[in-house]
């Protein structure tokens, strides 16, 4: 039987930059025959490659299940591609904008045809740096495409500014921390992080960085503002609709989706002072962390409630704000000219510090995963663990999630370390379709548990306390 | 079992179908990169060579034997349809391209050439064709694109003779072909992947993507499924008795017998291969059936005896097609190199 034929998937909305990349990967590579499946219209065309337009045809089973679905038009273009003389060294195939990632990938997993004959390799996420903030803020199927990636391109970053390229990192790697991710201008990433990637190979499930598995925070955005001396009004929500040109983050575009975990009238907030930083509107990763861990220590300790106009001041303190409706006016009292971080505990309510009559814009901005759970929002769990897990807890466990829970975990990568081998326990998924092996002994290798689940509505702790009931005692 | 090899030809991409002319003079062969070769059932020399269809041909189908005078149709008429969304009609005696019809921007993999004329499908359009090109009624647009056909053999019942099914997912439609009006429909829950009918025009079976085989009775409105195949089930084949409905989905062939009321809950014989088959087909008049296998093995079979294996071949590199002449003299035999081998064998 030969070797599979290599599978690339291109997602991203329309006008992201897939067709550069296409183009790109055609252009560049030499004496490679690729096939390339558009859904689009684009402007792919490159002698001597097949370039195949079709329409996306989903097979959905009468069931209603997503885990089930898979892309019948793949199944037929693909089987017809195999029907020549000369092997195919790859396909690359282009969503529309709007696809689901999953059905696709399904189509390389279900399908004993597809199954023997390709090997999907990765997901490949275009995104528009530009225009993706309101994509995730829409919580539209650009979601799904990032949390499904094995490569992000986060692309036309000229057409935007530093703070807004380091914010929207920090975005996309709250949804998914695993893949690799690349700011780019044209696509202009070295084609090797493209191509072979082996995303959904076995051996490589096991590459996860564990700096990409962030501890959860009791807060879950932070922004620098660089803030003149004086009392500055700080308001949360938008009471006034006149007045809220160039609001900082969390745009809603009109549609009122505040959610709320506990009292939806309480906000609790820290601004601490950051060191200069020189001629940089970065503040330095040294001082972030620092600021972090401080942040944290504040979060745990005793609140001071301010209501309506009341000051709150950099240091440490932790303030809980006390709203109306979602909304507050107060006051922040800044003895200084400097830099200032300010962290929320829930992203989502609109935040501005207005200086000299206009609100002033955080020259950095981050998103944290937080150790409370939104509806209906995608995002990752990351779970770093020592310890030896029993074989036989551990599938129950398993089972028993995927069969409850499949629909909403779109993938799952994994390192496990299980009693009675030496081997490691390496799997991956997606939704409902899971695979794991034995892979090479541990070795010298300390024996960690290393899992990364990437989904909607993922509940942080119930998947951590499901999995250390897992560990062998 | 003796075999004698008869010709080899070449054409130049794997070979994606092979038809016998309803006289047995000619073979057609299309490569799977578009041209179609018209060659000699005699000696293998080749009769004409075609352009076929640009970016690819998929599938060949002739015209009835003797034709009528009325509609025109001629003995040495066949079709093919292509990744053009074209079907083109050609004059075999002649080599000669005589008509086409453009049915859209998908591909052709649906041809099927019945005794009330040509039926096929581009993507999920559905059109009944008049062999000069023109269509005879306004196409059906399949809810899903159109993945197999079969027109019904004589008899008696609904619709019948000039019934034709299309299957796609979702379900199966039968339509009349004098008026295209809907005779019956079938829904399936699943993906099909080949439709057959049985010569006697009872059993109407589907191999599905599940996988599994499904038979209807469409004039009793019975119908019944087998399920616990280890692929889907791509390759459909009845012997000329009806008796025997062979599926594949996966290295083995099932070999079911139909009689009474179906193949239900009955043992099929099992005609197993090493590798993947590619290809299923029972002789037109006698009881062999010859199956073809990824891995270059075509083997034939007498399914009902208790040692059913009677010839094993192998090719240099993997079957795509075989067919049986008109007469069953002769099988040919495709392969993904672009070669076409032919077969004597004993009547």
């Amino acid at each position: 039987m030969p070797e599979p034929i290599p599978v690339t998937v291109l997602t991203g909305f329309l006008g992201a930059g897939k067709t550069t990349l296409l183009n790109r990967i055609l252009t560049e590579s030499h004496g490679r025959k690729l096939a390339v499946i558009e859904n689009e219209f684009g402007e792919v065309g490159v002698d001597n490659q097949l370039v195949i337009s079709g329409e996306e045809e989903l097979f959905e089973m009468n069931n209603g299940c997503i885990c089930c679905s898979v892309r019948g038009d793949l199944i037929r273009i693909l089987g017809r591609l195999l029907k020549r003389k000369d092997r195919l060294d790859g396909v690359l195939i282009e969503t529309t904008g709007l696809a689901n990632p999953a059905p696709v990938a399904q189509t390389f997993f279900t399908d004993d045809e597809m199954r023997t004959a390709f090997r999907l390799d990765a997901i490949v996420t275009v995104v528009d740096a530009r225009h993706v903030p309101a994509h995730l803020d829409a919580g539209d199927e650009s979601v799904k495409q990032i949390a499904f990636a094995d490569v992000i391109l986060l692309n036309k970053t000229d057409l935007v500014s530093p703070g807004e390229i380091q914010s929207l990192e920090g975005r996309i790697r709250g949804i998914n921390p695993v893949a690799a991710l690349f700011p780019t201008r044209n696509c202009d990433v070295p084609l090797a992080k493209v191509l072979d990637v082996g995303g959904f190979n076995l051996a490589r499930a096991g590459e996860i960085d564990p700096g990409f598995l962030e501890p959860e925070r009791p807060f879950e955005w932070a922004g620098a503002y660089t803030l003149p001396a004086g009392l500055h009004p700080l308001e949360i929500g938008h009471r006034d609709e006149a007045n809220h040109e160039g609001h900082d983050h969390g745009d809603e575009g009109g549609a009122a989706h505040l959610h709320h975990h506990g009292n939806e009238d309480e906000l609790d907030l820290v601004v601490l002072p950051l060191p200069e930083g020189g001629a940089s509107a970065m503040p330095s990763d040294d001082a972030i962390t620092a600021a972090e861990a401080e942040a944290e220590r504040l979060y745990s300790g005793w609140e001071t409630r301010l209501k309506d106009g009341d000051k709150a001041a950099p240091g440490p303190a932790l303030y809980r704000l006390l709203l109306r409706e979602g909304c507050g006016r107060f006051m922040l009292e800044i003895p200084e000219a400097g830099r200032y971080l300010v962290f929320e505990q829930c992203g989502e309510h609109p935040l501005h510090i207005g200086a000299a009559g206009a609100n002033v814009r955080p020259g950095w901005q981050k998103d944290y995963h937080a150790a409370h759970g939104h509806d209906d929002e995608v995002g990752s769990v990351g779970i770093r663990q020592e310890g030896e897990l029993d074989g036989k807890r551990l599938n129950d466990w398993i089972s028993e999630l995927l069969r409850t829970r499949g629909g909403d975990i779109y993938r799952m990568k994994g390192v496990l370390s299980v009693r009675g081998t030496d081997k490691r326990l390496v799997f991956q998924g997606v939704h409902m379709l899971f695979d794991a092996k034995f892979d090479r002994p541990w070795g010298s290798e300390k024996r960690m548990n290393t899992l990364v689940f990437i989904g909607r509505n993922l509940d942080r702790a119930g998947l951590t306390a499901a999995f250390k009931a897992c560990l062998t005692d | 079992m003796e075999l004698t090899k008869l010709w080899v030809a070449q054409i130049d991409d794997y070979v994606i179908d092979l038809a016998w002319s309803p006289d047995g003079a000619l073979l057609a062969a299309a490569s799977a990169s578009g041209p179609i070769a018209l060659v000699s059932s005699a000696d293998g020399a080749r009769a004409h060579d075609l352009p076929g269809h640009e970016g690819g041909t998929n599938v060949l189908a002739w015209g009835p034997a003797g034709g009528s005078g009325s509609t025109g149709i001629r003995q040495s008429l066949f079709a093919s349809g292509g990744q053009d969304g074209a079907v083109k009609f050609w004059d075999a005696g002649a080599g000669q391209h005589t008509a086409t019809a453009e049915l859209g921007a998908g591909w052709v993999e649906q041809l099927a050439w019945g005794a009330p004329g040509p039926a096929a499908a581009c993507g999920r359009r559905f059109a009944l064709l008049n062999p000069d090109g023109s269509t005879r009624f306004t196409p059906w647009e399949a809810p899903k694109s159109v993945s197999a056909l079969a027109w019904r053999p004589g008899g008696a019942g609904d619709g019948a003779p000039g019934c034709v099914a299309a299957a796609f997912f979702g379900g199966v439609r039968l339509f009349n072909s004098g008026d295209f009006s809907v005779a019956k429909e079938f829904p399936y829950g699943n993906g099909i992947q080949a439709l057959a009918w049985s010569p006697d025009g009872k059993w109407l079976v589907s191999g599905n993507q599940d996988p599994s085989v499904h038979l209807w009775v469409p004039d009793r409105d019975e119908e019944l499924q087998m399920s616990g195949f280890e692929g889907k089930v791509r390759h459909l084949s009845f012997d000329h008795a009806s008796r025997w409905l062979a599926t594949s989905g996966g290295v083995e062939v099932s070999v079911w017998d139909c009689t009474g009321d179906g193949p239900a809950g009955r043992e099929p014989a099992m005609l197993a291969h090493e590798a993947p088959v590619t290809a299923v087909a029972f002789q037109g008049r006698h009881g062999l059936i010859a199956t073809a296998s990824r891995d270059g093995s075509v083997r034939l079979w007498s399914p009902e005896r208790p040692r059913p294996l009677r010839a094993t071949i192998s090719l240099p590199s993997a079957a795509t097609r075989i067919a049986w002449s008109p007469d069953d003299r002769r099988l040919a035999i495709g392969s993904d190199r672009g070669f076409v081998y032919a077969l004597g064998c004993p009547g």
